[in-house]
């Protein structure tokens, strides 16, 4: 059930009604189970003296590991976005790099290499960053990468200078290899299910004890209310770093497209 | 039960909210439940349906150097129709795998693309590739488009071929090679890599020489990607060849060039006229080397028309300004339009509907030109150009003829041999032995 595949349509809603959807589906939540669900729970506890304060005591004890347990998964899915935007930094700056040291090699070796770094600039944007957004790991830009791999190693250097220029393409290649990978296994990275499954149902258990207090209908459909909608805008925000390159709060391909416009213009 | 109970009961307000609040709750449940389900009225975006293509280029390998932009022409193509709001309704969705510049792989990488739902494939350079290919398209009842100069010999219900064969390029450069306008040369010496293009083009020309009493000189092969044409100069230089022509594909054209020029084979005298060289293959190649040397195709970068002007600029708009365009990139991008224009004939991606369309015959105005599908041969019509080799890697043409049908089976190679898939489809002569020697 909270396989990232099963709710990837949520990310194409945009950003402002899917927060209104979380908030509306979990004050939603709340304000039904009010009607239907209140009324029995509070069976268990109507008799007891005091049983507000026992409820009350209950629950904050509840939210203060909630609380704790949400704000490390908001820090880690935060943490894993902001990976991802590093490594995509660092492989449009490798392969920056990359295009530099090629350009000083003789033609047409530098000429056949810049165009296929142009060409896996141009795929990273065109096709690869759609494919990403769709939770897809992009196979093609292998291929380029690859394409030009071959190609630099068919060079021969001649001089000092070209075994100078040659030996840092290939280091630099390396570099940009390793962040391209990166980049890739980042695209299906996400938070295990068991987390998910972890954080729905403490939500579920915090509305719950929210049902047993004992006070006036309006009052705890208000009090209520806030606390439910504060923990749909919780876990959308989670949600919504839950995948770094999907959804409207997400990595773009914006190195990528600097660069390429910068490989155009010369 | 006492008279007036009922009516002495009163509404509370807390009766009220919640009556209200579940009535409202309800309400909205009703209303957002087929937006929830459905996910289609909260802003997601429409996603058009798709439909595949299979791109079959090498990416890698000694072909990648040139068939690589076919590719870059199919995707330039795919993302105009798509940005025109797709055929058919349908986005087009371009699938390219790497057959990596071997024969075999084309083969599987071809079956997984149909396999996988591609509609029809645009690909492969060499013959072998192509050979390799066909059974697999006949197989699965698939159109193969093919873009590339080849040596006809050859017709699949199944490949609509949108190069020059034989009768559109070689023949017509070896009458302007024996013609005033070539030097009146007459001992060509034929160079090619060693697949069954070289070898069946240089067999054609043999046999089509020998109608004009004129008898090659020799013939060399190197095996696909090989460096090493010293000894092949060596022998065109021994033979007193007046001419070359050069039917070697792919990187090998650097090493043969290079041997030319360290052997001093000037173009003056020794021109060679190359049947697989355009603009791209040319980036490879020093102009040291190369200028003075002809190229035949149907199509160069340097043609003067304004289609010819908007098409580079749309392309190098989109790919980089410094590349180039030639052929066969254009004869694909106008392969890709008749299909297209068939698909929208036909109202179908179907195969069957697709070959109807083009049974009642289709043209496509071209940067190079319009060009005609002969539903008979299920080839194009081909202007045949001759170009010289300027030291800005462009070619200045110096002879065209126009448009030519195709003739796939040459009478003077293949007797008795035709074709027309209006009809009965290949009609088959004696077997020919070929072997490519002169």
């Amino acid at each position: 059930m909270f396989e990232p595949e099963n709710w990837y349509w949520l990310y194409d809603i945009p950003q402002g009604r899917l927060t209104l959807l979380f908030i509306g589906a979990f004050v939603g939540f709340y304000w039904i189970g009010s009607i239907l669900v209140r009324p029995l729970l509070r069976q268990f506890v109507k008799r007891t003296p005091g049983s507000n304060d026992i409820v009350g005591y209950v629950l904050s004890c509840f939210c203060v590991f909630y609380g704790l347990l949400l704000g490390l998964i908001a820090v880690t899915a935060y943490q894993n976005v902001a990976d991802a935007g590093a490594n995509v930094t660092h492989e449009a700056a490798a392969l920056a790099a990359l295009y530099e040291d090629v350009s000083r090699y003789p033609e047409p070796h530098a000429q056949n290499l810049r165009w296929l770094l142009r060409d896996y600039a141009r795929y990273v944007i065109r096709y690869a960053w759609p494919l990403q957004q769709r939770g897809i790991i992009p196979e093609e830009g292998t291929i380029r990468a690859d394409a030009f791999h071959d190609r630099l190693l068919e060079f021969e250097p001649e001089t000092p200078a070209q075994e100078i220029i040659h030996a840092e393409a290939l280091r630099q290649l390396n570099e940009f290899l390793e962040a391209r990978q990166m980049r890739l296994f980042s695209v299906k990275s996400s938070l295990p299910a068991s987390m998910w499954w972890v954080m729905i149902l403490g939500a579920v258990f915090n509305i719950f004890l929210c049902w047993m207090f004992d006070m006036r209908f309006i009052t705890q459909l208000i009090l209520g209310g806030i606390l439910a909608a504060y923990l749909g805008t919780m876990i959308h925000l989670i949600f919504d770093m839950n995948q770094p390159f999907r959804g409207d709060v997400s990595i773009s391909a914006e190195p990528f497209e600097a660069l390429y416009a910068r490989m155009n213009e010369d | 039960m006492r008279p007036g109970h009922a009516t002495d009961r009163r509404i509370s307000r807390r009766d009220l909210v919640a009556g209200g609040g579940t009535a409202a709750t309800l309400a909205a449940a009703r209303a957002l439940a087929p937006a929830l389900f459905a996910g289609c009225s909260l802003g997601v975006p429409h996603r058009q349906p798709t439909v595949t293509l299979g791109l079959l280029h090498s990416q890698t390998g000694p072909l990648a150097i040139s068939a690589s932009s076919l590719r870059d022409i199919e995707l330039h193509a795919c993302e105009r129709i798509n940005a025109a709001g797709g055929l058919l309704g349908r986005t087009l969705v371009a699938r390219a795998p790497d057959p990596r510049s071997r024969p075999e792989r084309f083969a599987t990488v071809a079956a997984r693309l149909l396999d996988e739902g591609a509609v029809a494939l645009f690909g492969c350079w060499t013959s072998s590739a192509r050979k390799a290919v066909i059974p697999i398209v006949e197989e699965f009842q698939k159109l193969l488009f093919y873009a590339v100069q080849y040596e006809g010999n050859e017709s699949s219900k199944y490949c609509i071929y949108g190069g020059m064969v034989p009768n559109q390029q070689m023949l017509p450069a070896l009458d302007w090679l024996l013609g005033p306008a070539g030097g009146n040369r007459r001992k060509p010496f034929f160079v090619g890599s060693d697949y069954v293009y070289p070898r069946t083009a240089t067999f054609i020309a043999s046999k089509y020489l020998a109608t004009k009493d004129v008898k090659p000189v020799g013939a060399a092969y190197r095996p696909l990607g090989d460096r090493d044409f010293g000894g092949v100069v060596k022998k065109i230089i021994a033979s007193g060849a007046d001419c070359v022509v050069n039917t070697v594909n792919g990187d090998s054209n650097m090493a043969l060039f290079a041997a030319l020029a360290a052997a001093k084979v000037e173009p003056t005298k020794v021109p060679v006229i190359s049947t697989s060289i355009a603009e791209d293959e040319l980036r490879s190649l020093l102009p040291e080397q190369v200028t003075g040397h002809y190229a035949v195709s149907s199509y160069f970068q340097s043609i003067d028309t304004p289609t010819n002007r908007d098409w580079i600029r749309g392309f190098r708009n989109e790919f980089g300004r410094d590349r180039v365009t030639g052929d066969p990139m254009e004869p694909d991008w106008c392969l890709f339009h008749l299909w297209t224009r068939a698909v929208e004939k036909a109202g179908s991606f179907e195969t069957d509907a697709v070959r109807q369309a083009f049974r009642d015959g289709l043209e496509f105005a071209g940067p190079g030109g319009t060009v005609t599908l002969d539903p008979k041969t299920q080839h194009t019509t081909k202007w045949c150009r001759i170009g010289r080799i300027r030291p800005d890697r462009q070619f200045e043409i110096v002879h065209e003829q126009g448009p030519i049908d195709p003739d796939p089976y040459p009478q003077v190679a293949f007797p008795g041999w035709s074709v027309d898939w209006t009809k009965d489809g290949v009609t088959r002569g004696p077997e020919v032995a070929i072997d490519g020697d002169v």
